[in-house]
């Protein structure tokens, strides 16, 4: 009889702060900053616009004669999640423990690059055709496919696509998929790599993104504080194995944490304006699974995205949820150093949460010098702080279509 | 008569990321691992590269040299149209 209880046995992550979870939770302690200013290949460019933009070799994931399936989007997802199947160290499975595993992946924009070549090739270029492999490696659910033939996971494989909750809603959906009984475990998480001239020029219509400082782009995007300017876009994956508790006991794995909470919800307001009451829905719904009271979390990981309305908004939030605990939380945004991943920083942040939870050391809010005097909570400024005993914590994601999503993890054992 | 077979070894091994003296007319797709959507981008390589366009017919590929052979047919088909 399974117990229902789910917990994580494998991380991995890639950003523009570096290749590996460790490598980016360490970068994030540190409070250096991933961003700089965008270089885009080719000759259209958006001069003086700061981007999480990855710009280090990746390593060789992928075999040559394969790659022209892979867009950047699914290269980067299979890199963060054969990271977290290594660490989990699931090895071959028979068909029966294939068949109880899945892969539940986040993106917002599948393979954006693949699309705009397509276009740039019959709009500008004038060919009459566009690459063979244009569907195959710009398909949403690409990424999420591709890893499952890696893993031979033979389960469900589900692709979520919800703008900036996408991959946080991936690893909530897969959690509740393994509480009631539908796989024994999921590979869960999201990639997003949308950094071209057509996606970012859209994103600057907006008009929400964040310009670069006097040569200072890396502390472009600085969420909480009073000389705030807007978010900055980034590129990354990440990854988590979740599995049953039984599961990871039975072949005597490392289990990091335990998936407690998941709560998701609507703002149903505007398609752009978060809501502080959706919000607070969402988190209290996650407490409520957890079981736990609000002074039992000692951690969130916020959406922070670095806009005035996010700001105000989540600060308002987590008060209307955690009441007067609020003020005793440590609540900080790491997208101050790895931008704004979109469908992938739900769960890139949700792997730095679990490993600010293991290791009772909190990423900071970087360049956060003077707060907003709306925003009147402990944002972790500038420093981390180790040595925190942390029992639970919780990593926010909200988007744009008023979607929100808070998930709770716990030390286990 | 021009032969397309040294292009589509050249293209092949770049593709597939192996020698291109590992290649031979007789060589089976298969055992080299390309699959059907490698011969897929194979062939718009071959397209590209002799600036040709193949029509919908879809010729059983079995060979290196089945590729080659299936090329030389619209490289002679445009050598007799000039």
């Amino acid at each position: 009889m399974s117990s229902g209880r789910v917990v994580i046995t494998g991380l991995g992550a890639v950003s523009a702060l570096g290749a590996g979870a460790r490598c980016n939770f360490e970068r994030t302690l540190e409070g250096r900053s991933g961003i700089h200013l965008l270089e885009l290949p080719g000759k259209h460019q958006r001069p003086g616009l700061p981007a999480a933009q990855i710009r280090y070799a990746l390593p060789e994931a992928i075999p040559v004669s394969e790659q022209p399936l892979f867009d950047r989007n699914a290269l980067l997802g299979w890199i963060a999640a054969s990271e977290a199947l290594g660490q989990s160290g699931l090895g071959a499975l028979d068909q029966q423990e294939a068949a109880a595993s899945g892969v539940f992946w986040g993106t917002g924009m599948g393979g954006a690059s693949t699309v705009e070549a397509g276009y740039v090739d019959l709009f500008v270029e004038g060919k009459s055709r566009v690459r063979p492999m244009s569907v195959v490696a710009g398909m949403n659910n690409a990424a999420a496919a591709q890893i499952a033939l890696r893993c031979q996971f033979k389960g469900s494989v589900n692709n979520y696509s919800s703008a900036c909750v996408s991959s946080a809603q991936a690893i909530g959906e897969a959690y509740r998929h393994i509480h009631h009984g539908y796989a024994e475990r999921v590979l869960a998480g999201g990639s997003e790599a949308l950094l071209t001239y057509g996606v970012v020029s859209a994103w600057e219509a907006l008009r929400v993104l964040a310009p670069s400082p006097a040569g200072h782009p890396e502390r472009a995007c600085r969420p909480f504080a009073q000389n705030r300017a807007g978010l900055v876009l980034g590129e990354a994956a990440a990854a988590v194995m979740l599995e049953s508790l039984e599961s990871a006991q039975r072949r005597g794995a490392t289990i990091l944490a335990e998936l407690v909470g998941y709560g998701a919800s609507n703002d149903s307001t505007h398609i752009t304006k978060p809501d502080a009451g959706g919000q607070a829905r969402a988190m209290a719904m996650a407490l409520r699974q957890a079981g736990l009271a609000g002074h039992e979390i000692g951690y969130i990981n916020a959406h922070g995205a670095g806009t005035a309305a996010g700001d105000l908004a989540e600060t308002e939030s987590i008060k209307q949820t955690f009441g007067a605990d609020a003020g005793k939380l440590m609540v900080s945004s790491t997208k101050s150093m790895h931008g704004h991943t979109l469908g992938a920083a739900g769960a890139l942040e949700f792997v730095l949460t679990v490993q600010t939870l293991m290791s009772g050391s909190v990423p900071p809010t970087a360049f956060l010098e003077q707060a907003d005097p709306q925003c009147d909570l402990d944002y972790v400024a500038l420093q981390a702080r180790h040595g925190q005993a942390i029992g639970a914590a919780m990593s926010n994601s909200f988007a744009f279509g008023g979607s929100n999503v808070s998930l709770i993890v716990q030390r286990h054992g | 008569m021009t032969t397309s077979l040294p292009t589509v070894i050249e293209l092949l091994a770049k593709r597939l990321d192996v020698p291109a003296d590992t290649i031979q007319a007789q060589t089976e797709l298969e055992a080299l691992g390309a699959d059907s959507l490698a011969v897929i981008e194979l062939i718009f390589d071959l397209e590209e590269t002799f600036k040709i366009q193949l029509g919908d017919e879809r010729p059983n590929l079995v060979k290196v040299q089945d590729i080659a052979d299936h090329i030389d047919r619209y490289l002679a088909d445009r050598a007799e149209a000039v």
